[in-house]
């Protein structure tokens, strides 16, 4: 028995969150498949201006973690409904402020998670991907 | 029909880094046919406190810990379908790759072996993606 599954672009609501249009970037911003959803790295880029919000490391994971709600709200799911979730630090020294912040966007039943540092593009301090499940029943655009 | 959200315990608890280095993840999620495991590091199975040592010894400690919490999920390692390792340094490459072989004998599920910095002073950490 295979079904066979379709394959949807998920684009934000706000057009000023739309990273890989804005800046003609070959990724999308998030793929449906079935009832999943898989999300690019997401940075701290600020909903009004489009731009980068590169300030305190803890402001740039909460604007980051504001904008993945957005990304998933736009799918009809949302952070409740992260299954998986990596988070690339430019500097793994801001492992601890990190996790108090995260309590704050998560404070039962977390999404599995790793963690770890990297280069990150665009001087970003931290970006953030997830797989998520969708919620049923959402009409599929394409 | 909305595919249901499981948080997955380790029966051990000292697998349990969320409850034992107080971090805010889950060991593992279950969500539809698939379950999603956190990045395990080496943990002490009688104090569950972090391990340090050889990436090779790291490592081990590492998979035997990713084997206990799909276990707890009813999984196991020959049900992974895809595999994350992160190492501290890539000149350590083949000192994981030869610990790991042993816990995959076989169509080994496939993988991503990245160098990065990893928080705790760990030198390994895996993830995993296997099936329920």
């Amino acid at each position: 028995m295979t079904r066979r599954l379709s394959r949807s672009v998920i684009e934000p609501v706000n057009p000023k969150l739309n990273v890989s249009r804005n800046a003609n970037l070959p990724h999308s911003p998030g793929i449906r498949v079935g009832e999943y959803i898989f999300l690019s790295g997401m940075g701290p880029v600020d909903p009004i201006t489009g731009g980068r919000n590169l300030g305190p490391i803890a402001e740039q994971i909460r604007q980051t973690l504001r904008n993945m709600a957005h990304m998933l709200e736009s799918g009809g799911s949302g952070l409740d409904r992260i299954v998986k979730i990596n988070i690339v630090l430019g500097d793994i020294q801001h492992y601890d402020e990190m996790n108090r912040v995260w309590r704050e966007f998560f404070p039962v039943d977390p999404p599995a998670r790793t963690t770890c540092a990297l280069q990150l593009s665009n001087g970003n301090g931290v970006e953030i991907e997830c797989i998520a499940l969708g919620a049923a029943n959402i009409p599929e655009s394409r | 029909m909305t595919l249901q959200r499981d948080v997955i315990a380790p029966k051990n608890p000292a697998f349990d880094m969320s409850r034992n280095l107080n971090l805010p993840l889950s060991s593992a999620i279950r969500a539809g046919a698939f379950i999603f495991v956190s990045g395990m590091v080496a943990i002490d199975p009688s104090s569950g406190e972090r391990m340090h040592g050889t990436v090779a010894a790291e490592t081990r400690q590492a998979l035997i810990a990713l084997a206990q919490v799909l276990e707890a999920a009813g999984s196991s390692l020959t049900k992974a379908v895809k595999i994350n390792v992160l190492i501290y340094s890539m000149l350590e490459y083949n000192n994981m790759n030869e610990v790991y072989r042993e816990f995959f004998p076989d169509e080994p599920p496939s993988r991503t072996v990245c160098g990065a910095r990893l928080s705790g002073g760990s030198k390994v950490e895996i993830e995993c993606i296997a099936l329920a």
